[in-house]
């Protein structure tokens, strides 16, 4: 029988929550493991969107000394809306968002979360690799380790950090949360990585050189009619583009994923972006939607919960790399508190939730509380109004000739022919409900 | 006890690859190396020879900085000590200079401790030559047993060892004095799943770096470009071919169908020609 293995501190999962909870406690001097299921961390990964500078700094002062594996800068970001044969674009460039540093950049996190690691594993963490956590152990109803699929593989730490993504299994086992995944609170993304030459990307999306670089929310025709949304990003030599749609919608609908993404590209105003392009990536992820509304417990006897696994994401603003960063640090420093104290139960992690309370973790998943019922409620929402958009600023600049009281009257009628006025209006107090949680 | 060593091999993973269309060249970038998976097996047939007979298992391999992740691999799946041979000197080497290389850390090794047995991969999956295992078996004058699929007997006390080699019209069972060289095939044995002990020991695990100087010299003409009679001139990708053009029998009829193909035949100059010299 070989020696108990034995560690400080057991993180479950190496994606962004779990390797900058590795990294704090580590640069506190705790003896941390890492246990990710993948071969390497970022493995399992597959997403290409924005990471923000605010969180990444936060964990690595001089972040951009280190030569991070970003791609390009957003430099324009905003909406653009879909018609079915129409788009309306509302970006934004310059001013807000020509920060320095700039607020955000594109990343593939296969390749970002194995350098994120890295940083991780130079502060002292140690990455168990290609090893599935199956089950808790437990001594007196608290946790004191982790069990893993391996022989003889038992680990012990008198804390455990869950970052184990959105399939929260072990969430589940622990009994924080007491439901699996639901459907109508569970996204799939589907998202094909295309390959282009630098310039034709820039000249395609308008962009000076390849230091520029887009983040867009693509709302409308994208998703179908079913509350969701499309997204499109620049890497250094690729797009990333990709729509999400909630699992319930595509089982009401029997839409394929695949279908969805694909008439996306085939859309007049995207297909031309993508012409000649070769693709590179094709892939799915799911993404916890529910926020406030599937928030697990935070904490138990021994164990904290982090990230996905916690549904730390903002659909809305695309947030959630930051929210799982933050939550990290706050899981780690609260592991760190419990070491000195010495004190491993429940009542001392409580410290992590009041501490995500005051950040806008905890704040903005309440905020936003009210907005998967939203959608949920006003399943057209995403389809009509873009259309409207469409329709409106189509008219407007065609209108030639024509008395143009008429012509706002035709305006009118494209909307109050799909959506009556008073349940536009209704529409709109509700989606204001739903964004600022009043 | 036995001794036991197995080359290894990192190469990027085939399956994963993709060619850049302007340059021709392989798109390193995002393609994960791995442990070529017939080196894989090969240690994992070694592993469990060496804890049947209890012995001993030495993995090297010549490869950038990077390969030592796959000798990590190795020590996970049960090798002792693992050597990483590498050497700036070294780049550029073809399949001869490459066995003259392994040949002689193979000596070197052999001469502190003994060995047995030697695995090679059948192939390298990016490569595909099958010539290094082989090229090292001459170099060290001993058998040589390529694509071995089972080993099933090794007696130490009469110095042989048993092996089914797989080949064309089906299996022979080769026996052989030891020490000999094997190139093995997947069927060899199955990959491990490493206890959580043996793979936290392989993630702590440091492989001994050797150089084209040190613990030894190499003769520096037989190694690199200057020990490598063959060089690569050129990657790329084959043509796809033509579809296939249909022709209904339906609307042609059999005859006019043959008549058409043979039509669309001569009108290719070369088959015409052949068919005049034949008349």
């Amino acid at each position: 029988m070989s020696e108990k293995i034995q560690f400080d501190v057991i993180v479950v999962g190496g994606g962004m929550a779990g390797s900058t909870a590795a990294a704090i406690a580590a640069r506190e001097g705790l003896n941390v493991a890492v246990i990710e299921r993948g071969q390497k961390p970022g493995g399992k990964n597959y997403f290409g969107g924005a990471l923000y500078t605010h969180s990444l700094v936060d964990i690595y002062p001089d972040f951009f000394d280190r030569k991070p594996p970003l791609e390009r800068p957003v430099t324009e970001t905003g909406f653009w809306f879909l018609s079915e044969d129409g788009m309306v674009k509302a970006t934004v460039q310059g001013g807000h968002v020509n920060s320095d540093p700039i607020d955000a950049y594109v990343a593939l996190r296969a390749e970002f979360d194995l350098w994120w690691a890295e940083q991780a594993a130079a502060e002292g963490a140690f990455y168990i690799p290609k090893t599935l956590v199956t089950d808790f152990i437990y001594q007196d109803g608290k946790v004191i380790g982790v069990q893993t699929d391996r022989p003889e593989g038992d680990v012990y730490a008198p804390v455990v950090i869950i970052c184990e993504g959105v399939n929260n299994l072990l969430t589940q086992k622990l009994g924080l949360i007491d439901h699996d995944l639901k459907i109508s609170k569970t996204a799939l993304a589907v998202k094909q990585l295309i390959s282009l030459p630098a310039k034709d990307i820039n000249a395609r999306l308008g962009l000076p050189d390849s230091k520029h670089g887009m983040a867009i929310s693509v709302v409308g025709d994208v998703s179908m009619g079913m509350p969701g949304l499309g997204f499109l990003y620049t890497t250094s030599n690729a797009l990333s583009l990709g729509v999400g749609v909630t699992l319930d919608a595509l089982e009401e609908t029997q839409i394929k994923p695949y279908e969805l993404l694909q008439r996306y590209l085939e859309h007049p105003a995207i297909a031309p972006l993508v012409k000649d392009g070769q693709l590179m990536e094709y892939g799915a992820h799911l993404i916890p939607e529910g926020g406030w509304t599937t928030l697990p417990k935070l904490y138990t006897d021994g164990a904290m919960v982090a990230g996905d696994a916690a549904s730390m994401v903002n659909a809305i603003h695309w947030e959630g790399t930051n929210m799982a960063i933050t939550a990290g640090k706050q899981a780690a420093l609260t592991a760190i508190e419990a070491h000195h104290k010495q004190d491993f139960s429940a009542k001392a992690l409580s410290a992590y939730q009041d501490r995500l309370g005051e950040l806008f973790v905890l704040k903005d998943l309440k905020q936003y509380r009210k907005m998967s019922a939203f959608l949920k409620n006003h399943p057209d929402f995403m389809d009509i109004y873009p259309t409207f958009l469409n329709d409106a600023l189509g008219m407007f600049f065609t209108g030639f000739g024509k008395p143009k009281g008429k012509l706002y009257k035709d305006i009118l009628r494209s909307l109050t022919k799909r959506r009556p006025l008073l349940k536009v209006v209704g529409d709109m107090i509700a989606f204001g409900r739903a964004v600022t949680g009043i | 006890m036995i001794h036991l060593l197995v080359s290894v091999k990192q190469v990027p993973d085939t399956t994963n690859i993709r060619i850049d269309p302007e340059t021709g060249s392989l798109i390193r970038k995002g393609v994960p190396a791995i442990l070529n998976p017939y080196d894989a097996h090969a240690v994992a047939a070694a592993a469990e020879w060496k804890k049947k007979l209890n012995g001993k298992l030495t993995v090297i391999t010549m490869g950038p900085p990077a390969a030592e992740e796959s000798l990590k691999e190795c020590v996970e799946m049960g090798a002792d000590r693992a050597i990483l041979i590498s050497d700036r000197k070294f780049a550029g080497s073809d399949t001869l200079a490459t066995s003259y290389v392994l040949a002689e850390a193979i000596k070197a090794i052999d001469k502190e401790d003994p060995v047995d047995l030697i695995f090679f991969g059948k192939q390298a999956i990016d490569g595909d030559t099958a010539q290094v295992g082989p090229g090292a078996a001459i170099r060290l004058g001993i058998p040589l047993i390529t694509y071995a699929v089972e080993i099933k007997e090794i007696n130490l006390e009469e110095r042989y060892v048993l092996v089914i080699r797989k080949t064309e019209r089906g299996h022979e069972v080769i026996k052989a004095t030891l020490p000999a060289l094997l190139t093995a095939e997947k069927s060899i044995a199955e990959i491990p799943y490493a206890s959580l002990p043996d793979l936290i020991n392989s993630l702590r695990y440091q492989p001994e770096n050797w150089t084209a100087e040190e613990p030894f010299p190499y003769d520096p003409s037989q190694i690199g470009l200057k020990g490598s009679p063959t060089w690569v001139a050129q990657t790329g990708t084959p043509e796809a071919h033509e579809p296939a053009e249909t022709i209904s029998v339906g609307e042609k009829g059999l005859t006019g169908t043959v008549e058409e193909v043979l039509k669309d035949m001569f009108a290719n100059k070369s088959v015409a020609s052949i068919w005049e010299a034949i008349k």
